[in-house]
């Protein structure tokens, strides 16, 4: 076990730590409580080899000023958040950052960060250049910023489709360009301010690409620590190092986009709530501002905010059962009771409840967090379930409580919730009833598919507007071809090859919708379909969706063979054992199923497929 | 704690990976293919932050060999009272 901080704010593990996956006791830190990389350590990690048949990324760093130092460090971070691929970051000319974010447009990159300051919106508002602080020059700066911004967003408008694109605006002090003394907030500055949120504005929401935090920022880089006078009349390098690092660090998790966690085990007792319920019962228990419990509260409303976004949330508590449900049906309670599932109540080892808890959600342990009261009890959980993050919570430490909500955001997050998301949690309930009701209904199997009422729609792709597919390509473990990650660049021209055939497998029956499940992506050569890429979410299993997309291949695209791009990893385990018991053989690199072998080896299929002609 | 010329001959392997560890010590911009102003503001980045330094403006021109490097050095540290 080992006990590491949150990866938050400037923590920058090793390399090493970044990839073990090892099991964690986690110590959420407030943003910015943690040294940022020191520029030694950043050579060190931009030149460590890369991983043998690594996936290249090619990135592009557009800015006004001389790169430096920020390339270093912006290398240095995508190595940490993406180990396994072999990142380059180049940049472009001196200062022209409208000019060189169209050069990114042109030079087929992937990921581009955009760092803009001061200067580049007018280079009067910097130090290099002397075109005059008068009165009249700064208006005329003002009014200069204003077009220039403009120029920007339709640069970065024109340069962002098919790219992970990260953009900051201005974080250096301004120059003493306004009349008013610094400590008031003059005209200048309050208008440069409000052009540079309506900027980010635009380019978040109208434009789509991702905005550095401004508020991370300062919470993790000191805003008078920033700025390097030395560097930027010397050199045309006007961050200090730390600034640099921090600023980097951001720009790298924005452009590689981690994997959010799935799901959140919370306790309850002195965690959901202050109190023993079995001591006091559900009238003795608060999470307000009178009793001094107002942490629970937030932590309550954290978790509801969690659960909108397709957060899986479970209980796992030492209690008396009896005691427990009238509790979680407070009226006030801030979370409600049903986004809990499973709930764990009983006596026994809170491993014992995890592991339960993660069998019904079919999720592993890394994907998932623990909240306790108890040191022991998440020790115990940790050391349990290797890869889970199990944190403490600090019932009487409001500032630590923040700090882990915070935290909780963090590896939660995600930059846009989809619908698919909203289904997640019901889609479960239906699979544990689906498991139920077969057992029940002492029929067979055959005939309890039969009555399903299932329909499968496997439709081609042709919109790369819609995300979930390129999402489930990236987050699927389980049910995988063979572990691809593709980068939004190299999806979407995946999609739009004309040659490439993307499906997308959408499910329902009578237990109510799964959403968009799966997705596969091949080529047809003749009559022969090579599959690149497949992948099936695992609240699917169980219902021969994955025969069902086989037989869109075999029957709907009148293919005689598939050739599967396989690779085993270590954790696409079930794919391992569909293919297994589809070929008789484990599977192995370019193995093959012939329409004949699939034929005999098929069982019944009680869907009914849609949409598969139009591919 | 490795000593004042240690630390600077890691910040020199840094920026020029290719110099021999043996060759570091007679460095100089006329001795090492790759010093460049880039790799001079890189080093001169890195050995103020390895030894929590800022050199002043006057003697950042003349610091074109290790033996400059070290020689400013060991005078910084004895200004300020530190080890060798």
């Amino acid at each position: 076990m080992v006990l590491r901080s949150a990866r938050q704010g400037t923590v920058a593990p090793a390399l090493d730590d970044a990839v073990s996956g090892s099991s964690s006791v986690v110590s959420p830190q407030h943003p910015g409580t943690s040294a940022p990389m020191k520029l030694a350590e950043a050579m060190r990690l931009a030149r460590m080899p890369f991983p043998d048949g690594a996936a290249v990324t090619r990135t592009f760093l557009a800015c006004g000023f001389t790169p430096l130092h920020l390339q270093t460090f912006l290398l240095a971070h995508l190595r940490l958040v993406a180990p396994e691929t072999n990142v380059t970051v180049d940049s472009g000319l001196y200062g022209d950052v409208v000019g060189n974010v169209d050069a990114a447009a042109g030079g087929g990159y992937e990921a581009v960060a955009v760092v803009v300051e001061w200067a580049d919106l007018d280079p009067r508002l910097g130090l290099r250049a002397v075109g005059g602080w008068r009165i009249a020059d700064v208006a005329d700066a003002l009014e200069s910023a204003r077009l220039r911004g403009a120029d920007l967003v339709a640069a970065v408008r024109r340069m962002a489709p098919g790219r992970s694109v990260a953009v900051c605006l201005p974080t250096l002090p301004l120059a003493p360009v306004s009349h008013s003394p610094g400590w008031q907030g003059g005209d200048v500055e309050l208008r440069l301010r409000t052009l540079v949120s309506d900027l980010a504005v635009l380019l978040a929401d109208d434009v789509g690409v991702r905005v550095v935090s401004p508020s991370r920022l300062d919470a993790a880089s000191p805003p008078g620590d920033r700025l390097d006078v030395r560097g930027e009349v010397h050199a045309g390098f006007p961050y200090r190092l730390p600034h640099a690092a921090v600023l980097a660090d951001l720009l790298a998790r924005l452009l590689a986009s981690p994997t959010p966690k799935k799901g959140l085990i919370t306790d309850l007792d002195d965690t959901l709530w202050r109190g023993l319920v079995g001591e006091v019962g559900p009238a003795g228990l608060s999470w307000d501002l009178d009793h001094g419990t107002h942490v629970h509260a937030l932590y309550q409303q954290m978790l509801a905010a969690l659960a909108d976004t397709g957060v899986l949330l479970a209980v796992a508590t030492r209690n008396d059962p009896m005691m427990v449900e009238p509790a979680l049906k407070c009226a006030d309670l801030l979370v409600p009771p049903d986004v809990f599932f499973p709930i764990e109540v009983h006596w026994g080892a809170k491993s014992d409840s995890v592991r339960r808890i993660l069998q019904t959600w079919n999720v592993a342990a890394d994907s998932v967090v623990f909240v306790d009261d108890s040191p022991m009890d998440v020790a115990e959980v940790a050391a349990a379930h290797p890869g889970i993050d199990g944190v403490v919570f600090p019932t009487n430490d409001e500032d630590a409580a923040f700090a882990l909500l915070s935290w909780l955001r963090d590896q939660f997050g995600k930059d846009r919730v989809s619908v698919t998301d909203g289904l997640r949690l019901e889609s479960l309930r239906q699979s544990v009833s689906l498991g139920r009701d077969a057992a029940a209904s002492g029929g067979t199997t055959d005939e309890f598919l039969a009555r399903l009422g299932a329909e499968l729609v496997v439709a081609r792709v042709r919109d790369t507007a819609d995300t979930r597919p390129y999402d489930l390509v990236n987050k699927t473990n389980q049910f995988n071809l063979n572990g691809r990650r593709w980068s939004e660049a190299a999806w979407h021209g995946y999609v739009d090859t004309p040659n490439s055939i993307v499906l997308v497998a959408e499910y329902r029956d009578r237990y109510g919708p799964l959403g968009k499940i799966g997705v596969l992506g091949g080529r047809r050569d003749g009559r022969t379909f090579r599959l690149h890429t497949w992948v099936m979410s695992c609240r699917a299993f169980s219902r021969r969706i994955e025969h069902g997309c086989l037989a869109a291949l075999f029957i709907d695209l009148r293919c005689d063979e598939v050739v599967f791009d396989y690779a085993a990893t270590a954790r696409n385990g079930p794919f391992r054992d569909f293919m297994t018991s589809l070929l008789g053989t484990e599977p192995f690199p370019g193995c093959r199923l012939t329409r004949g072998r699939f034929d005999e080896i098929c069982p019944p299929l009680f869907h009914v497929r849609k949409d598969v002609a139009d591919a | 704690m490795p000593d004042l010329s240690e630390r600077l001959a890691s910040c020199f392997a840094a920026v020029f990976p290719d110099l021999a560890a043996e060759d570091i010590a007679t460095a100089s911009v006329e001795s090492v293919d790759g010093w460049d102003s880039l790799a001079a503001v890189t080093l001169l980045a890195l050995v103020e932050e390895e030894f929590d330094t800022e050199f002043p403006l006057n003697v950042v021109a003349d610091l074109s060999s290790f033996d400059h490097f070290r020689t400013l050095l060991q005078g910084t540290r004895e200004f300020v009272g530190g080890p060798p």
